[in-house]
């Protein structure tokens, strides 16, 4: 499982992406069993995170199977 | 906090610069709660731009799949699903022979979406209430609630809705239900160049759309027929109306759409008649067979 | 209105609807222990109520096999969900037109009322208040009877009632041979117990027989309306036909043979009983995710009149 940091600048229901330092886009779809509800998500936006993610088939963008916020603004 | 000069463009601004009621400017409908909003997509308009499925996939935040080619004409979308709700359907048809008649060659082309049924079949289905019926008498999955037991995806005639495999819950298209809210118009509507895909509330799409098929009737485009209306096409079976309706030139079947779906509710109660009377007939042969003995 | 009849083409051979995404052994298996489960409570209730204390053993294998539904039953649906973690979200509604809604409230009120029928047999048997406890589960046993009825038939309407064509063709021989094939499987289960070829044995071997022939003459009618509505799946139907003649054919054939080596045999033929239904559960649901993919059945299906 990989690992990135970033911004969450946009979430819709239980998708959000993620800007990171070098300011590219990635795009994720927060999995089933995050132990995370998709109305948390919103809470996050404007917050800077770390995500635990995997690639599943066939699907430009990344399931994120854990979130951590790293430091609150 | 240092954050990325773009992402802090990206989210900067939560709805400044949204004109009040902009759907009025872009619709001419006003959006109000407690009216009846959909579709009438008329696809002698259509393009085949799919300006729509990329406004969907854009302002929901979508992610791409089905990915590579498959061959199908124009088609790469391939179907709706989880991640796709809205997918242009292309069939090359005859281009060449049909070249003398008004509007479209030969090209069928479709923007395919959820129909918000009037007696949703996936609604009727969901045992968690997550899919539920809006203000804007529209149907929408509470992402909060369902519980991924996928009984709304067989139970759709149009196989629209899909549970997703990424975050195993049931998702399909909200008729941009957030956008309503603000009094926006969907994305899909707004983005379409040629106006194909119509906004606004149903009992004056279906006189736009009657009178849309009249027109083509009278400008010799006599397979033009309605998709959805009320004991038309598509809307059989108890269904009774399509919130998203269609103007088709051709069969059916040829966009993928069935000619007479069924309400699936309707078959409940004589299913479990049936059973319950079996278990009756066998309870009382088992009785009979069970009489206490003597000795 | 458009022109004419349709003329055969599809979409590109894309399917029309999706099939549903139901792991066939998980949900199959779910509807075998839930026919399993809910007959035989059933079946402990009217042996309970017609011979009394004269069939004490059977009416508590009974009681205690009506507790794999809660049990097993309720992990293999929990399994097949999406997002198992929110299962308990089935309780907020209850909907008439959902056969998934009525099915788990059955499924709670069955649980319910046989784990209080079970746990009171299993007071009862200690020896403690003896009368009292068997009373008292003699109470809770009709409402466990009555909903373990339903259990047998709902997972029939539930398929009935989506858009599968498979399914949705034959709606009332489907509810027919799920419920029958409940019936049998129970008393097959149940008879195995029995110690003696005699009295309630037999009862229950020729409850079995009627059952397993209803069932027979459910899935032959099931095929004629199935193939009138356009859907040919004459290998699936040849298999379902065959495992249902040969469960009925084997079953009676272990009863007719000689007291001595019965006992064995019964139990064989009690096996296959149950290994066909549950082959018939999960052969209903590839059989009818299979429909739903071809595009040519569906929308034959789907034709006016």
């Amino acid at each position: 499982m990989q690992s990135i940091e970033g911004v969450v600048v946009i979430v819709q229901e239980g998708r959000f992406q993620l800007f990171d330092d070098d300011g590219v886009a990635h795009f994720f779809v927060l999995g089933y069993y995050a132990a995370m509800e998709p109305e948390q998500l919103q809470s996050l936006l404007r917050h800077r995170v770390r995500v635990r993610y995997s690639d599943p088939p066939d699907v430009i963008g990344h399931q994120a199977n854990r979130l951590l916020l790293l430091n609150a603004r | 906090m240092d954050m990325p000069l773009r992402a802090a463009d990206l989210c900067g601004n939560d709805l400044d610069g949204v004109i009040p009621n902009e759907s009025e400017l872009t619709a001419g409908v006003r959006i109000v709660p407690g009216r009846s909003y959909g579709f009438f997509t008329d696809t002698t308009l259509c393009i085949g731009c799919k300006a729509c499925e990329v406004a969907c996939k854009e302002w929901n935040n979508l992610p791409a799949d089905h990915l590579g080619l498959t061959g199908d004409s124009y088609d790469n979308t391939g179907a709706l699903s989880a991640n796709t709700w809205r997918h242009v359907n292309f069939v090359e048809h005859g281009v060449r022979d049909d070249c003398g008649t008004p509007g479209q060659s030969g090209w069928l082309m479709m923007s395919d979406v959820c129909k918000h049924c009037h007696n949703a079949p996936c609604l009727e289905a969901c045992p968690t209430g997550a899919l539920f019926r809006t203000e804007f008498d529209t149907v929408v999955v509470q992402q909060d609630v369902c519980n991924g037991c996928g009984y709304c995806v067989p139970a759709c005639p149009f196989g629209v809705i899909d549970v997703s495999t990424l975050d195993g819950k049931a998702h399909k298209c909200t008729l941009c239900y957030d956008r309503l809210k603000g009094g926006l118009e969907p994305a899909c509507a707004k983005s379409c160049p040629t106006n194909s895909i119509q906004f606004g509330e149903v009992t004056e799409l279906q006189q736009r759309a009657r009178t849309r098929v009249n027109a083509l009737h009278g400008a010799g485009v006599k397979t033009a027929y309605l998709y959805g209306v009320p004991d038309g096409p598509g809307a059989t079976g108890g269904l009774e109306h399509l919130n998203a309706f269609f103007l088709l030139t051709a069969q059916p079947e040829s966009y993928n759409l069935p000619r007479a779906p069924t309400r699936p509710a309707n078959r409940v109660a004589p299913s479990l008649a049936a059973g319950l009377t079996t278990i009756a007939a066998l309870a009382i042969a088992a009785l009979s067979f069970l009489a206490p003995r003597k000795g | 209105m458009p022109e004419g009849n349709w003329d055969g083409t599809t979409y590109y051979g894309r399917p029309q609807l999706k099939p549903a995404p139901f792991n066939k052994w998980l949900v199959g298996g779910y509807v075998f222990i839930a026919g399993l489960s809910g007959a035989a409570q059933l079946l402990a209730t009217l042996t309970d109520l017609r011979r009394g204390r004269a069939e004490t053993n059977a009416v508590r294998r009974g009681r205690y096999l009506a507790m794999l539904a809660p049990t097993i039953g309720a992990v293999c649906l929990i399994a097949d969900l999406g997002t198992p973690q929110r299962f308990y979200n089935m309780l907020r509604v209850f909907k008439t037109t959902s056969p998934m809604s009525i099915g788990s409230w059955a499924l709670v009120g069955f649980s319910i009322t046989s784990t209080a029928t079970a746990a009171l047999q299993c007071m009862a048997d200690r020896g403690r208040l003896t009368a009292w406890f068997r009373a008292l589960a003699r109470v809770t046993q009709i409402p466990a009877a009555g909903l373990g009825a339903v259990l047998c038939t709902y997972t029939a309407s539930l398929f009935s009632a989506t858009s599968t064509p498979r399914w949705a063709a034959a709606p009332f021989s489907l509810a027919v041979r799920y419920a029958s094939a409940a019936v049998a499987s129970a008393a097959a289960a149940l008879s195995v117990g029995e110690p003696r070829r005699a009295s309630l044995g037999r009862d229950l071997d020729s409850l079995a027989i009627a059952a397993l022939v209803t069932e027979l003459a459910a899935t032959m009618a099931e095929q004629q309306t199935v193939q009138r509505a356009g859907i040919d799946d004459s290998w699936s139907n040849l298999a379902d036909t065959v495992s249902a003649a040969l469960a009925l054919g084997l079953f009676a054939t272990s009863l007719l043979l000689p007291r001595q080596r019965s006992r064995l045999l019964s139990a064989a033929g009690s096996a296959i009983v149950l290994a066909g239904s549950f082959a018939m559960r999960v052969n209903v649901l590839r059989a009818g995710q299979r429909s739903a993919q071809q595009p040519n059945v569906r929308l034959s299906f789907a034709q006016r009149g």
